[in-house]
């Protein structure tokens, strides 16, 4: 996978704004960003309302996904560009989701949201409805989504990657930094894991680094590109974020994104936890 | 499950108990106005990234760190502006940024 069939600049989005091959999809962290102005021509999907199940803690069902992504005119066809607030974290999490239900064509606009207001680009307040579709997914893709049992079974054997920040990686903090910080959960992270920020592959304005900088934080916390790589963070989506560096812009095999994440791992009775700045021992 | 996600201005402090936050919040301000769109980025005390904000529409924002040294960097079109600040728990520290 290349850079090219994952990222679109805004150049390439502005020439594509009318394609009817292509849809923007705006998934946000503030789902009422939309509602204020969006790109034009642009859908929205809510990480909350529409991607998750409103009883058990689990993504919708490949039927309600498929009911969900017609309804808003989207086809298995369409190349699907998803763009967000905050380093484009929710639509990565968006493109990871749309991987897991097998959709063909998905990219993210570089820098998302956050690049395009601070171009000044132009954002509008138009809704539009796009014709509805009969949307086919395919059966979720488990090679890209980790589970808590294989999660414990990887320490101190594949490359374990906490993306969360520094203090919540050593336990001084439970959540990232604009919430409040009560939890139920223990603090610390999985043991053996590096701490590498999902923030670091971010430049200031949201786009991606280099290929080359990229790797370079990784090879550098200890990442070893020959084994296999569970990703996680608090719930599974700054995760996905750099699910998306390491399988679709780096290129390695075998990365899956654990979206139990610590909300799940630290409430966990009986496992394996380690406090403070260091990875910790098996 | 809640969000990880940033809201607009920062978290409300209703229902929050102040007692166990180390709240850092302000303004931003550009061209001697409230800045309507922007972020502002929160730096530990090694200048690594810890978490983002959009403003809200009067420049608002908000973030509940740890006790301790932080830098603020706020980002509008076509400006930067970076502050030091220090948190401690049981405090709300305000300021405003003044973009140029």
């Amino acid at each position: 996978m290349s850079r090219n069939e994952v990222l679109v600049d805004a150049e390439w989005a502005i020439a594509h704004l009318a394609d009817e091959k292509v849809v923007f999809v705006e998934v946000d962290e503030d789902t009422a960003a939309y509602d204020t102005n969006h790109i034009s021509g642009a859908v929205r999907l809510d990480w909350r309302s529409d991607l998750q199940d409103g009883t058990r803690r689990d993504f919708v069902s490949k039927e309600a996904f498929e009911a969900l992504l017609g309804k808003k005119g989207i086809s298995a066809d369409h190349t699907v560009v998803l763009y967000g607030g905050n380093n484009n974290w929710f639509a990565a999490y968006a493109y990871w989701y749309f991987k897991l239900y097998g959709h063909k064509d998905v990219r993210l606009l570089d820098g998302g949201r956050k690049k395009w207001e601070l171009e000044s680009r132009e954002l509008v307040s138009e809704v539009v409805e796009l014709p509805v579709t009969t949307y086919v997914a395919q059966e979720q893709d488990t090679s890209i989504r980790a589970f808590r049992d294989e999660v414990i079974k990887a320490i101190g054997v594949e490359n374990l990657v906490d993306v969360r920040s520094p203090d919540e990686y050593a336990g001084r903090l439970l959540a990232p930094a604009h919430l409040p910080q009560e939890q139920s959960q223990v603090a610390g992270h999985i043991p053996t894991a590096a701490n590498i920020p999902w923030s670091k592959t971010a430049a200031e304005d949201g786009s991606f680094k280099s290929d080359e900088d990229l790797k370079a934080i990784y090879e550098t916390a200890g990442v070893d590109f020959s084994k296999d790589t569970i990703a996680y963070c608090r719930i599974g989506e700054r995760s996905a974020h750099s699910w998306f560096v390491l399988h679709e812009l780096l290129g390695a095999k075998n990365v899956r994104n654990y979206d139990g994440s610590w909300t799940e791992y630290g409430s966990l009775v009986g496992v394996p936890v380690a406090l403070g700045d260091e990875p910790g021992q098996a | 499950m809640s969000s990880c996600g940033a809201v607009v201005g920062g978290v409300s402090l209703d229902r929050v108990d102040i007692a166990k936050e180390a709240v850092i919040q302000g303004v931003v301000h550009h061209d001697g106005k409230p800045a309507s769109i922007g972020y502002v980025r929160l730096h530990d005390a090694n200048d690594e990234f810890t978490a983002e904000v959009p403003i809200s529409s009067q420049g608002e924002f908000r973030f509940f760190a740890a006790p301790g040294n932080w830098t603020l960097v706020a980002l509008v079109p076509g400006a930067t502006k970076r502050a030091e600040v220090s948190a401690e728990l049981g405090q709300i520290t305000d300021l405003d940024l003044l973009v140029a």
